[in-house]
């Protein structure tokens, strides 16, 4: 009895190795068959040609040209064949593109193709089919895992469910924040799923926290990759984390659609994986500089600069520079200050000298507000173009009514009054919290382009189609934000912002410009 | 004789009735060719040779500049003069390298240039095309190529390499920077994107313009702007086949 127990656990524990071994190598022959990489690291090479014109396999990996369902991308007058399972092995000798007969493939037979371009019956394939030199277990990793092709989907795909993740704070001042988010977007694909999914897939929501730290939200997006399967995140919180988490995404091939960020990434080469809905603050000090060059006053004279020195203010300062070149006005006065030494009266005498007639403030509100009152003090009231704004700016001098501006990524104007009606109806019908509207606006908008892009890729999905139709969006409008246009060297939908200014007398925001491109 | 007999001569006999008149019109038409030799010269288009005229200009089917046509080849061996080295490669010139627009494009580096008067102009050059985002034949067409640039510098023979965006939207100047970097492209290769109407002119000129991008030739434009002559190519032919016509385009062979 003891012994038969025993040898059930022993095959069952068997079964259970293989099964791990047969995933580990199906993991490592996508790798190759995706990117020409080894997971060992051990070089792969491809030889083209009579002349064999040496490559790294990287460059050429089977995905390329076979695409990643097997099936072949023609390109250039040149149609790969099929390498399916099924299309291979077929019981008769098969005629393909080029005419070429052959009999049908074995797993040696794949191997001569991989590595001496010869087909089962000796042909030569065609000459861009390079021959690749790999070591035996790369080899048979490959050759295990094209026995999958073409059935081989994503994570987080199955017939009838799609797992889509976000990531948002649970605890601290953003709680509230993130709750406000997690509701609406679970209010959201809840009426999707009502109306049949997408696909007839039901979405299913995961939710990760953000912690601490950059690296530690990093872990906790990495756990919830590793232990369920993910297809796509939407609206993640990365604000603060950037640098940390988004490499994960182009690093893990997951989707990310409407990050919450205020820094999108704007400088080359871009992280294929993340679609941002709207421009960051680097787009909005441009936009507001655009706009700053429109008024003769400011053309005349150029602006002047007050930074508070930090990261964040350099890449602001680096966008208004690159604005100012671009709308043809002077080179700027800067002035910086080490954070907590801002000397009001001082400054303001530095910037009396040169007398610009708009000042770009980039530091913490009460830092603005003093310098303000400073510069009332002395009777100047220039344009004051601000970074960072809170309830407190109705407090600024009188002088300064619609005197001061700031640029903010969305309008009441890009809500049409069908898409308020559908978003008022899903907030009472689900009763969605009554604070946070704007983000959960936001949440709102990034959802529906992310599943505007499911849609466009149809019943047959994969993470890397999903990337493509979502570059293919042109002006698709959610109905309550800014229309969102993507591309190949476009990853932030709406790159623009509106310029509204502070009237002091009836403390209220108005909207003084419409939508300013700076694309 | 048997029925059977009898219709296989008849069948033989109508079947040899058509090539009568069709020997007759082949001598008519050496005739023609006869006559029209000892008189003037001939223009026709190099895509349709059945279009000729006594003048140059343009070929009403297809719009492409018409050509001399070479008399000596249909002459009797001994009266062949010898054609002047310059005759027919001022004749390729004005098909092609006339027709080269000069219009502003970008190199990988961003710096902007004049397409015919920096890349072109009295050198001898070859021209492949490609798109950044093109996974199937351009990494191959791209390795030639390199090959073909180390092998020219090893035979010391000067040609300028350039590699032209048939995705001008989507290349930018650093995207082609970085695929010149995969490839190792060496000074003396240019690729080049541009304005979207600036790259289509030039396409057109060149004849290699599709509508569909992943459609784009394989095959290398080869020329030397000197002796005006013109080639092609296939672009996956092997280096040395292509380091051949090079040269010889190079010496105006």
């Amino acid at each position: 009895m003891l012994a038969c127990v025993g040898v059930l656990v022993g095959s069952a524990f068997q079964l259970s190795t293989a099964q791990e071994n047969l995933e580990a190598r199906l993991r490592r022959g996508r790798q190759i068959y995706v990117s020409g990489a080894s997971a060992s690291g051990k070089a792969i090479l491809a030889y083209i040609g009579e002349q064999s014109l040496e490559l790294p396999a990287s460059s050429m990996p089977c995905a390329n040209c076979h695409g990643l369902d097997g099936r072949g991308k023609p390109e250039g007058g040149i149609d790969p064949s099929n390498i399916t399972p099924e299309f291979l092995t077929k019981p008769y000798a098969s005629t393909q593109a080029y005419q070429r007969k052959h009999e049908p493939y074995t797993d040696r037979g794949i191997e001569l193709a991989i590595t001496r371009g010869l087909d089962p019956s000796g042909n030569k394939l065609l000459t861009v089919m390079p021959r690749y030199v790999m070591t035996r277990e790369d080899l048979s990793d490959l050759i295990v895992y094209m026995s999958r092709l073409g059935k081989d989907r994503d994570p987080g795909i199955t017939d009838d469910k799609l797992v889509i993740a976000t990531v948002l704070p649970a605890r601290g001042a953003l709680a509230e924040m993130g709750s406000a988010v997690r509701a609406v977007l679970t209010a959201y694909f809840e009426e999707v799923n009502n109306a049949g999914g997408i696909y007839n897939r039901r979405v299913e929501l995961r939710f990760a926290e953000t912690a601490d730290t950059p690296a530690a939200t990093r872990k906790s997006i990495e756990s919830l990759l590793s232990s369920e399967q993910v297809f796509a995140f939407t609206c993640a919180f990365i604000a603060g984390a950037e640098k940390e988490v988004l490499p994960l995404f182009s690093e893990k091939q997951v989707p990310l659609v409407g990050p919450i960020t205020l820094f999108p990434q704007t400088t080359l080469p871009l992280n294929r994986h993340v679609f941002y809905q709207l421009s960051g603050v680097v787009g909005q000090e441009r936009v507001l500089t655009k706009f700053a060059a429109t008024k003769s006053e400011i053309k005349n004279t150029g602006i002047a600069i007050v930074s508070q020195e930090n990261e964040n203010n350099a890449l602001l300062i680096e966008a208004i520079r690159t604005q100012i070149t671009k709308s043809g006005l002077v080179e700027p006065q800067t002035i910086s200050y080490v954070p907590g030494t801002f000397d009001a009266a001082q400054t303001v005498r530095q910037l009396r000298q040169t007398n610009r007639a708009a000042v770009f403030f980039l530091g913490p509100s009460q830092d603005s507000l003093s310098f303000m009152q400073s510069a009332a003090e002395s009777s100047w009231f220039p344009y004051v173009f601000l970074s960072e704004v809170d309830a407190e700016i109705f407090s600024a001098p009188a002088g300064f009514d619609e005197r001061i501006f700031m640029a903010f990524p969305t309008s009441p104007a890009d809500q049409t009054a069908d898409g308020m009606k559908e978003f008022r109806s899903l907030a009472a019908k689900h009763q969605l919290p009554t604070k946070h509207v704007a983000a959960q606006i936001s949440a709102y908008g990034a959802a529906k382009v992310l599943v505007e892009g499911l849609k466009r890729t149809g019943k047959d999905l994969s993470r890397e189609k999903l990337v493509q139709s979502l570059e293919g969006l042109f002006e698709f409008r959610t109905g309550l934000t800014p229309a969102v246009t993507f591309g190949p060297n476009r990853r932030i939908g709406a790159i623009g912002a509106y310029v509204i200014t502070v009237n002091l007398k009836d403390k209220q925001f108005l909207p003084i410009s419409g939508w300013i491109d700076i694309d | 004789m048997s029925l059977r007999t009898r219709l296989t001569i008849l069948v033989l006999i109508i079947g040899l009735v058509p090539v009568l008149p069709a020997h007759r019109s082949e001598v008519t038409a050496q005739t023609v060719q006869k006559q029209a030799q000892k008189k003037i010269r001939r223009y026709s288009c190099p895509m349709h040779p059945e279009v000729v005229y006594k003048r140059a200009g343009k070929c009403p089917k297809c719009g492409m500049s018409l050509r001399l046509v070479k008399e000596a080849t249909a002459q009797p061996a001994a009266t062949i003069p010898d054609p002047p080295p310059v005759q027919p490669a001022t004749n390729d010139a004005a098909f092609l390298s006339k027709n080269i627009p000069d219009v502003q494009i970008y190199d990988q580096t961003g710096r902007r240039l004049n397409f015919y008067s920096d890349l072109i102009k009295g050198k001898t050059v070859a021209i492949n095309f490609i798109f950044t985002t093109c996974t199937g034949v351009c990494p191959p067409l791209t390795a030639t190529f390199r090959r073909v640039q180390q092998d020219l510098a090893k035979q010391g023979l000067p040609a300028q390499l350039i590699s032209i965006s048939v995705d001008p939207v989507t290349d930018t100047p650093a995207r082609l920077q970085e695929f010149a970097a995969k490839f190792k492209a060496a000074p003396g290769w240019t690729f080049v994107t541009g304005d979207k109407s600036a790259i289509d002119s030039i396409l057109q000129a060149l004849g290699t313009a599709v509508a569909n991008k992943t459609d784009h030739t394989s095959m290398i434009l080869i020329g030397n702007d000197v002796t005006g002559e013109w080639t092609r190519a296939y672009g996956l032919s092997s280096p040395a086949v292509l380091i051949n016509v090079i040269s010889r385009t190079a010496k105006g062979e």
